[in-house]
């Protein structure tokens, strides 16, 4: 229980971090284009930006989150299950910041969803990866 | 064409950084933060960890390329794409590391290439 509230809490957090970060980057983008800005004057503003702050703190949570997570949890778990969150963090893309989202691209995300669990599915160790498949699923359904 | 050639740095900055923290943690070791007098002996050792350093600045590299592209590009491409990083690591431990990948984890990675080459149709 502890282990599905901290991952969904991490995906949470990495969505919102994304989501904010993107904001405030367009926002910063729209007065001053990164090819036109001098580096050290595009850097400050990337600092003052509250929106780039925000949403980086919220990641660096995320980051401590998902560490702590894999401390208990297995990644051969933790990975396809919080692979749900590239089709959230694309839903809200398109609902929150009204990015045009394509047909072929919700179904890409999807693609990559799956593949993404199949990846983590055979265990990240080398070896007895027929092991590691069992362990994983007795974790989704326990 | 900028935004293929940013996510290419970002995918590799991670992949990169991926292996050298995981290599550089292994060799660390012991990182059970106890007893206060512990702390500086376990900080002087990661400080002195020449793979756990220069993961940490690929992985800080690839947080700021993701920032720079995302002041042009849609959030809802480059955070799918940045997922290729999966199939270089799959590859690298394939040809590096030498390791037997199963039938299961090619599945997963070409699904992987497939998405992402959906969701760069325009």
């Amino acid at each position: 229980m502890k282990t599905v509230t901290v991952l969904v809490l991490s995906v949470l957090f990495q969505t919102a971090g994304n989501l904010l970060v993107s904001r405030g980057m367009k926002q910063l983008a729209a007065t001053s284009p990164w090819e036109t800005t001098p580096w050290l004057s595009f850097s400050l503003q990337m600092a003052a930006s509250p929106s780039v702050c925000l949403g980086t703190l919220l990641l660096i949570t995320f980051f401590i989150l998902y560490a702590a997570l894999l401390s208990w949890a297995d990644l051969s778990f933790v990975l396809p299950a919080s692979s749900f969150g590239y089709v959230l963090n694309v839903a809200l893309a398109h609902y929150l910041l009204l990015e045009p989202v394509s047909v072929s691209r919700w179904f890409g995300t999807m693609l990559i969803s799956i593949g993404v669990v199949l990846v983590s599915m055979t265990g990240t160790q080398s070896g007895e990866p027929v092991k590691e498949e069992t362990v994983s699923q007795n974790e989704v359904s326990g | 064409m900028k935004t293929a050639l940013m996510i290419t740095i970002i995918v590799f900055s991670t992949s990169a950084s991926d292996v050298l923290i995981a290599r550089g943690a292994r060799q660390v070791k012991r990182l059970s933060v106890f007893k206060v007098s512990e702390i500086a002996l376990i900080a002087r050792r990661i400080l002195s960890n020449g793979s756990l350093l220069s993961g940490v600045l690929m992985a800080a590299a690839s947080f700021f390329a993701f920032l720079i592209v995302l002041s042009w590009a849609d959030l809802s491409l480059v955070l799918p794409a940045t997922s290729l990083s999966y199939v270089i690591a799959t590859l690298g431990s394939k040809i590096i590391l030498r390791e037997r990948i199963n039938r299961l984890r090619w599945t997963g990675t070409f699904l992987v290439c497939a998405g992402v080459a959906l969701i760069s149709l325009p």
